[in-house]
């Protein structure tokens, strides 16, 4: 590939390129300054390699991202393009976002968390004059700055790696394609777009794209995010540059934009965009139902489907504009439980993968009727919505490879109905999270209530007023330290809230090994707390009484602890408290939600309440729910409210799994315990009043916590909306 | 004894608390045999998602004869130190005269946050934990290769997600 380039660097090469030689001729591929006419041509035929690039091929094949395609395979792409429809072909525009993001998430699965940055402002710049609008003048400029901040450790370097990840739009001569990607990195010669996946782990390493004509994207490290904000209001070449941090809905709005860039566009996009969800979205049922976008009489009206620059970016900015429809993640977690992509002819997921990101939490997912072919159509969802019980693929020719069931009952480890079969019990799901140590309650030895009491009062002084807070709890030997875990299971299924602002403050000791550093994060002493606290943004932690199984707290007394007074040789006594919970945090003037690990050592001292902290040592991670305390022996897993919309009226009815009732249902018998002879009666009775399977009825029941009154309530609810599918009632024989 | 500065003091307990996350999980992933020798002989307090345990050489046992092969990866930790001189009780009785207290003679705290992974299927999911360790200093005077210079006081193990 390399060669390739190299020897097409003539034709449009260019004699601007005297800052960039000293690079190497790695960086000096034309295509990272393709210009505009000569892109329409091969933009075409990139289009389509590029989209199988993006799609399989990226992750079988090793060529992916190259346009090594021979002209026979590019003949057959043009010609399979003329075919496809508005949504196909969206996601055949290959968005050099939506590429980033799925590169980062199919490449390493709890690794290389990558923030996505937009640097604007240099188009009127002096460089802007050069040949390639100043493009690899940015570049290099964007290298030294992260440099220059970096006194330790491996120097950025970019490194041209894939030049032909390409996306055209429509209007590629008015509109400067998106037409090089480069990898930042320290590690060796990255040569193809196949090994940028193994290298997306590595610390020091960042994705470059251009996008429009005055945007250049960079996704970067979240370690070094900071580095690349601190580059904004930097002067490059007579004008300053802004980077901010990239914003699908920004993007599109810009995109749908008249060329004169109207002013008020942007809230305009926004307006319909609300609209959009506001009609597809359903409280009653938290259903978010996205589906047959194609056939949207308002998305048509905004003229998302007229380029497919627009098809690529509308629906990652749908759900952007969707989150800012909350306040905070934690409502909108909660907002959605079924959502549906049904009918939308999709052939991967790569255009709607941010739905992953947007509702992440979901126990329902309607993917029926689209032209998924393979497991690997779908494998950028392998990690995501870990809370998925129900998953209907129905209608597409996925569903009838052999190993169809068994991937997904191997990717998804709660589901339990694949295309209206049941295909797990409640009970295999339970016996899945145990794990050989017995998950019991918390282990809490208090001593007089203090552990509690210390507690109750300590998280609402640290929520609503951290300076009054101190002096009541720390004294001048208490010590403060925070470390941040970047990779903690499930940060890949949470939204990527950045740690810039933390990363500096972080004592993981991990990756943390100068002295200096060590001691400098080391918070210790009344100002010193107060100075990280008023640094720390603003937090909301869960009521401690109304939302208790948020929390998980325990106690146990520690000997042997500093004496304030001097006088003991034997030290004191106080107490090892440690938290684990969740909190929403202020970021940017959003909520983001975040968990939490927390472990105070108490000791008596000369505080108003004869409590002081010795230590308080917190360790933030992204936000893993409270799953993992739940008590094995009532682990019970939630049960989503059944099917969110129904199958087609022609698909065959699946035969429940359950015969209902089975023989001796409802019925005590051996190694039947008493409250699951209970449970049955009530599902029994259910099924005979709803005239549904023993099936639905019981899950009806589990979604309600066995309330009889809330189950039949929300049966007639789902039952009015159509929402139940047939198969969840029994037939009349 | 001069006071040690807060550089020494904060060399001797990240160092401390580095060596123990590094031996001690790679010791419960595949050296089970050796977990008892990282705990005090009167530990505190020993919990495992909430299940009390007696003593180092019990969590040894259940180690080696109930828990299926565990993969641990650890992603953060962090330390501090609790009581710079920590009072020890000397094997034979008796605290330890201040005239022999150490720079090392000091009690620490860290937090681990790690993922785990159970038995041999690399299917298996990945569980978060999250661990709370009090060091204290060996109160045991012999020189043996492999001594350690701490030794578990408190242990919290939390499967957290």
């Amino acid at each position: 590939m390399m060669k390739s380039s190299k020897s097409r660097r003539g034709g449009t090469g260019g004699s601007d390129r005297g800052g960039i030689r000293k690079r190497g001729a790695t960086r000096t591929d034309r295509d990272g300054d393709m210009d505009m006419d000569a892109a329409t041509s091969r933009a075409r035929r990139n289009r389509t390699e590029a989209s199988r690039a993006a799609l399989g091929g990226r992750i079988s094949s090793g060529g992916a991202g190259g346009r090594a395609a021979g002209s026979g395979s590019r003949t057959q792409a043009q010609a399979h393009n003329r075919n496809v429809d508005l949504i196909q072909r969206a996601i055949a525009s290959t968005d050099p976002q939506a590429n980033f993001r799925q590169n980062r998430r199919d490449g390493g699965k709890n690794k290389g968390n990558l923030d996505t940055f937009c640097v604007r402002g240099w188009k009127s710049s002096k460089a802007a004059s050069n040949k390639d609008q100043g493009r690899e003048a940015l570049v290099a400029f964007l290298e030294r700055r992260m440099n220059s901040s970096i006194k330790n450790g491996p120097r950025i370097r970019i490194t041209q790696v894939s030049p032909t990840v390409a996306t055209v739009t429509l209007h590629a001569s008015r509109r400067l394609p998106f037409s090089c990607l480069f990898v930042l990195g320290h590690g060796p010669f990255l040569d193809d777009g196949q090994r940028i996946l193994g290298h997306f782990g590595a610390l020091r390493m960042a994705a470059i794209g251009f996008q429009g004509p005055d945007t250049l994207l960079v996704s970067i490290h979240h370690d070094l995010a900071d580095k690349m904000l601190r580059i904004n209001g930097n002067v490059f070449a007579g004008v300053k540059i802004t980077v901010d941090p990239y914003n699908a809905d920004d993007a599109l709005a810009s995109e749908l934009a008249p060329a004169d860039g109207a002013p008020g566009s942007t809230a305009d996009t926004k307006t319909k965009m609300l609209a959009i969800l506001d009609k597809r979205y359903f409280a009653e049922n938290k259903l978010l139902d996205m589906s047959d976008l194609a056939g949207d009489l308002d998305l048509q009206e905004m003229g998302i489907f007229n380029s497919t620059s627009t098809e690529s970016k509308f629906f990652p900015a749908l759900m952007k504009v969707w989150e800012t429809r909350y306040d905070s993640s934690a409502a909108r977690r909660e907002a959605v439980e079924s959502a549906s992509l049904a009918n939308n002819n999709l052939s991967n997921i790569s255009v709607v993968t941010t739905l992953a990101q947007a509702v992440p939490d979901i126990k329902n997912l309607d993917l029926s009727n689209n032209k998924f072919k393979d497991a690997q159509a779908i494998i950028g969802w392998r990690w995501k919505f870990r809370n998925l019980v129900f998953l209907d693929l129905t209608g597409n020719d996925f569903s009838s490879l052999p190993n169809f069931k068994d991937t997904m009952l191997k990717w998804y480890p709660k589901l339990q109905i694949l295309n209206n079969v049941q295909v797990r019990t409640a009970e295999e799901v339970a016996l899945q999270k145990k794990t050989p140590i017995p998950v019991q309650p918390p282990h809490f030895h208090d001593e007089s209530q203090i552990g509690e009491n210390f507690v109750r009062a300590y998280f609402v002084g640290y929520d609503n007023d951290r300076n009054a807070l101190i002096p009541n709890v720390y004294d001048n030997e208490s010590t403060f330290s925070l470390n941040i875990n970047t990779v903690s299971p499930r940060s890949m299924n949470s939204e990527a809230v950045g740690w810039s602002d933390y990363i500096k403050k972080s004592r993981n000791l991990d990756k943390i090994s100068h002295l200096p550093a060590r001691m400098s994060r080391t918070y210790k002493g009344i100002d010193r707390i107060r100075e990280i606290f008023s640094d720390l943004p603003p937090t909301r932690h869960p009521d401690l009484t109304t939302k208790a199984d948020q929390w998980l707290i325990e106690c146990y007394p520690l000997p042997g602890l500093p004496d304030p007074s001097g006088q003991s040789p034997f030290g004191v006594g106080g107490l090892s408290l440690t938290v684990h919970g969740q909190m929403e945090e202020s970021v940017a003037g959003k909520l983001e939600l975040r968990s939490f690990d927390r472990t105070f050592i108490l000791g008596p001292g000369n505080t108003p309440g004869g409590i002081r902290i010795i230590s308080d040592m917190l360790c933030l991670r992204a936000y893993g729910g409270h799953d993992g305390w739940i008590p094995d022996s009532i682990a019970l897993p939630q049960v989503a409210a059944p099917a969110p919309n129904a199958p087609p009226a022609e698909a065959p009815a699946a035969a429940p799994a359950v015969p209902n009732p089975p023989a001796g249902y409802g019925l005590p018998g051996p190694g039947k315990s008493d409250t699951q002879v209970q449970q049955e009666q009530i599902v029994a009775q259910m099924s005979a009043k709803s005239g549904m399977t023993i099936q639905y009825s019981e899950m009806a029941l589990v979604s309600n916590n066995w309330n009889a009154e809330a189950a039949w309530g929300n049966f007639e609810q789902l039952k009015a909306s159509g929402t139940l599918p047939p198969t969840a009632f029994l037939t009349p024989s | 004894m001069a006071p040690a500065t807060e550089d020494t003091l904060t060399k001797v307990s990240t160092e401390a608390a580095t060596e123990f996350v590094q031996t001690f999980y790679q010791a419960l992933r595949a050296n089970r045999e050796s977990i008892g020798s990282y705990y005090d002989a009167n530990p505190q307090t020993i919990i495992f998602n909430g299940n009390p345990v007696s003593d180092g050489a019990a969590v040894q046992d259940i180690f080696v004869n109930q828990m299926p092969p565990a993969n641990f990866e650890i992603q953060s930790y962090d330390c501090q130190i609790v009581n710079p001189a920590y009072p020890t009780t000397l094997p034979g009785g008796g605290l330890k005269p201040a005239s022999e207290m150490g720079v090392k003679d000091m009690s620490i705290l860290i937090l681990v946050s790690g993922a785990v992974r159970y038995g041999e299927n690399r299917e298996q999911p990945q569980r978060g934990f999250s661990e709370t360790f009090v060091l204290t200093p060996n109160p045991s005077a012999e020189r043996v290769r492999g001594r350690k210079d701490f030794l578990i006081q408190s242990q919290n193990f939390r499967l957290v997600v």
